[in-house]
């Protein structure tokens, strides 16, 4: 095991400067060159869009947690598919000089570990876990027809009076 | 200066034990969770200064291990604990007292 | 970083057919779960699946039963004597599981397909918990083991009790293996390896003796846990009682033996007495003491308990408590065999116990499930009162099976008892001796409320109406498979002892004295 030295993670270093540098440059130069207008709604908190009111505690869609878990799992994947991915080029060049099948091996075994999450998705979809528009999209269709009748509606208003 | 075996064993047995005495102390059930999580992490501390010292992979594997277990029981445990609040509106262990002589 | 990775390449080529009986059980829980998703109104036909899976895994399983002990995977997965005979247990328990959970799919709402899938992959990590050689196999078995039942314990998920159930278990699940892990990290930076047989090698001269001794000890608790053994119990009546009747059935009886293989193999292989070597000596005494100490108080406790309570599944709870007890006696005595064959007999002892202890109580509580009604309403002792004579077949099978887990002679209970007390004895040693005739006096104990519930049936006037339940067809068939295991078990056990009797793989032996 060769000695360990610091100097070995300075590229990773360099990265996290350049990253930070970046950031507060960007911060810097809108703050120096952006044109400034302070009304109300620009110096609300930003928040997707929506107006921020009421508390954060409040409890959120289930939605929400089924979809951080289902990440959660799939995330967790890439452990496993990294230290393959590293490995398959060295396994691939070991099969040609030896007698055993090393990189075809690993290669099958991968494809077993991913057609395992396969499953695993298609059991998560078909459970309706990818459905949650069903249920929104069935209320805005409702209102939008409710708002083509109010125009409709309307129009023989405007027709009757003329 | 690379620091010793025993630093590292020193620095995971310091994590468990908070860890430890967190999911004894706590009654939330989230936060009992997350000193869990602690225990789990301080495990894996301890596996790769393990590995490291032997200059052995196999401690560096059971931490993989590790995290997806951690991982599905975060997802097990999460729901487990959401099931109860829907249930209980409250995520206190205190409240968790039907099953009692 | 690549040269390392070319010199450490081993041969990939396993001896895959070794795991075959685990992967037929995994696949199957992989067909289930599909097949559930996809035509989800199904109320019985992934049970039908699971139990033609589990079928063709015992087949294959039995084809091995002859073939010399061997390892496979790189020496992580062990075939030998310790792990058939576990596993054939872990296959009949998973199967009368499912036959017990037939009362669930006319009458009550719960994700039938969902539930079967879990128990399968359950019973898969059970298998790896009994074949891993390796610390690793052990401990993802484990987890697969404990996560599966944490969600079954919470399947009635608008039910309040299952809800604290499951959550109870969860918490305190994962809080013991994360001592268990810990112990196993432990024991890794003591030996250098993760692997049992290595590990059994190396505790002659471990690189940290200390280590060793603290990572024995957490491993001691993570495993008391999942055995429920004083001190580490608390967590067994509550949770048993709150999960839905047939998974208490499977946590008491599956949990638990799958937890003693691995307890098993872990300590009696892993640590075991090379005479004349101080730091292996001192390993294997503490151990046995602390095991022993446990043995004792994990007896008298649930015993106490049992008697006090007025529920019958706590009842049962605290029963399978004292039963751990009675299996560690075997296990110590496996520990403190003088030679391969007596650690052999002795192992084979502790499966054969387990699967007594197996087919009685999953009987008990297939009644109790059936007379449990919808979410276990009734499970109190008054429930049962005078129902010896309005439901006579019920009433003495249940009594059957409380005289078996009682230890009467001519049940499985009785021979299952006789066999771990025996290596004990043989061992001539003094804290053994002690052990065996605290389980002797904890079973005249034990009497008082195995006994109370029979007189409960026969003796008191019903006060409520009785309703007569519908037996489901397979609840039958569990009620014939658990009577018949009972009798035949008591009558008939030299047959099955002696198919359990296969060396194991662990090698590391030096018959001797201690100083």
């Amino acid at each position: 095991m060769s000695e360990f030295s610091l100097l070995d993670y300075a590229p990773i270093g360099v990265m996290f400067l350049v990253a930070i540098g970046f950031a507060a440059s960007q911060i810097l130069v809108t703050q120096l060159i952006g044109p400034r207008k302070r009304t109300a709604t620009k110096l609300m908190p930003y928040e997707s869009g929506k107006d921020p009111v009421g508390s954060a505690r409040d409890r959120f869609s289930i939605k929400f947690y089924t979809v951080a878990v289902i990440f959660l799992l799939f995330d967790i994947e890439v452990l496993f598919m990294i230290p393959f991915a590293v490995a398959f080029k060295e396994l691939l060049a070991q099969e040609k000089i030896s007698t055993i099948a090393f990189g075809t091996i690993a290669f099958v075994e991968i494809m077993i570990f991913i057609s395992t999450l396969v499953v695993g998705y298609i059991y998560v979809w078909r459970k309706g876990t990818f459905e949650w528009g069903l249920q929104a999209r069935a209320e805005a269709r409702a209102e939008a027809k409710e708002m083509v009748k109010e125009k409709n509606r309307r129009i023989r208003e405007t027709q009757r009076v003329a | 200066m690379e620091p010793s075996l025993a630093s590292y064993l020193a620095l995971s047995g310091i994590l468990f034990t908070i860890g430890a005495v967190g999911v004894i102390f706590k009654r939330n059930a989230i936060g009992m969770f997350m000193c869990i999580e602690l225990m789990l992490n301080a495990v894996n501390l301890t596996f790769v200064a393990f590995s490291r010292y032997y200059a052995d992979v196999t401690g560096q594997l059971f931490v993989f291990m590790v995290m997806s277990v951690a991982a599905a029981e975060a997802a097990v445990g999460l729901g487990i604990i959401i099931s109860f609040f829907r249930n209980r509106v409250s995520v206190d262990v205190d409240d968790a007292s039907i099953l009692k002589n | 970083m690549n040269t390392i990775l070319l010199q450490n390449l081993v041969n990939p080529n396993v001896n895959l057919p070794i795991v075959l009986p685990e992967m037929i059980v995994a696949l199957t829980g992989v067909i289930v779960m599909l097949y559930d998703s996809f035509v989800p109104r199904q109320r019985s036909v992934t049970g039908a699946i699971s139990l033609i899976g589990l079928a063709i895994s015992a087949f294959f399983l039995v084809s091995m039963w002859n073939d010399a002990p061997q390892t496979g995977w790189n020496g992580m997965i062990a075939s030998d004597g310790l792990r058939l005979s576990f596993t054939i247990v872990f296959l009949l328990v998973s199967a009368v599981t499912i036959l017990i959970s037939s009362v669930w799919a006319d009458n009550e709402d719960v994700p039938i397909g969902e539930y079967h899938a879990l128990l399968l992959f359950a019973t898969f990590g059970m298998m790896f918990m009994a074949s891993g050689n390796d610390l690793v196999i052990i401990f993802l078995g484990l987890e697969t083991l404990s996560i599966a039942t944490y969600v079954m314990a919470g399947l009635r998920r608008g039910d309040l009790k299952s809800n604290e159930s499951a959550m109870k278990y969860f918490i305190l699940g994962s809080f013991a293996s994360a001592f268990l892990l810990y112990g196993m990290a432990l024991i890794y930076g003591a030996t250098g390896s993760t692997n049992i047989t290595e590990i059994a090698l190396k505790v002659a001269n471990p690189n940290f003796p200390a280590l060793l001794l603290v990572g024995g000890a957490m491993m001691i608790v993570g495993f008391g846990f999942k055995v429920a053994t004083v001190p580490f119990h608390v967590w067994t009546p509550d949770v048993y009682e709150g999960a839905p009747t047939p998974v208490t059935a499977f946590m008491a009886v599956g949990s638990k033996s799958a937890a003693f293989a691995s307890f098993l193999r872990v300590f009696v292989l892993g640590f075991p007495l090379i005479a004349g070597v101080q730091a292996s000596e001192f390993l294997h005494e503490s151990w046995v003491t602390a095991l022993s100490v446990m043995a004792i108080l994990t007896m008298t406790v649930g015993n106490i308990a049992a008697i006090l309570q007025d529920n019958v599944k706590r009842m049962l709870a605290y029963s399978s408590i004292a039963h751990a007890g009675y299996a560690m006696v075997g296990f110590i005595g496996a520990g403190m065999a003088k030679n391969m064959q007596q650690r052999d007999a002795a192992i084979a002892a502790v499966a054969f116990y387990m699967l007594t202890y197996a087919v009685t109580n999953l009987g008990a509580f297939a009644i109790v499930t059936l007379l449990g009604q919808k979410n276990d309403r009734r499970t109190a002792f008054e429930d049962y009162n005078g129902i010896g004579f309005r439901a006579p077949a019920l009433a003495f099978t249940l009594s059957l099976f409380m005289l078996s887990l009682l230890g009467l002679p001519l049940t499985a209970g009785f021979m299952g008892k006789v066999m771990v007390f025996r290596p004990a004895l043989e061992a001539n040693n003094l804290l053994l001796t002690v052990m065996v005739i605290a389980a002797a006096v904890n079973t005249a104990i034990s009497a008082y409320y195995y006994l109370r519930l029979i007189v409960v049936m026969f003796f008191r006037e019903r006060t409520t109406d009785w309703l007569a339940p519908r037996i489901p067809t397979a609840l039958t068939a569990a009620l014939l498979i658990t009577v018949l295991g009972v009798l035949y078990f008591g009558i008939f056990s030299d047959g099955v002892i002696e198919k359990f009797s296969k060396s194991s793989v662990g090698t590391v032996f030096k018959a001797g004295t201690r100083p």
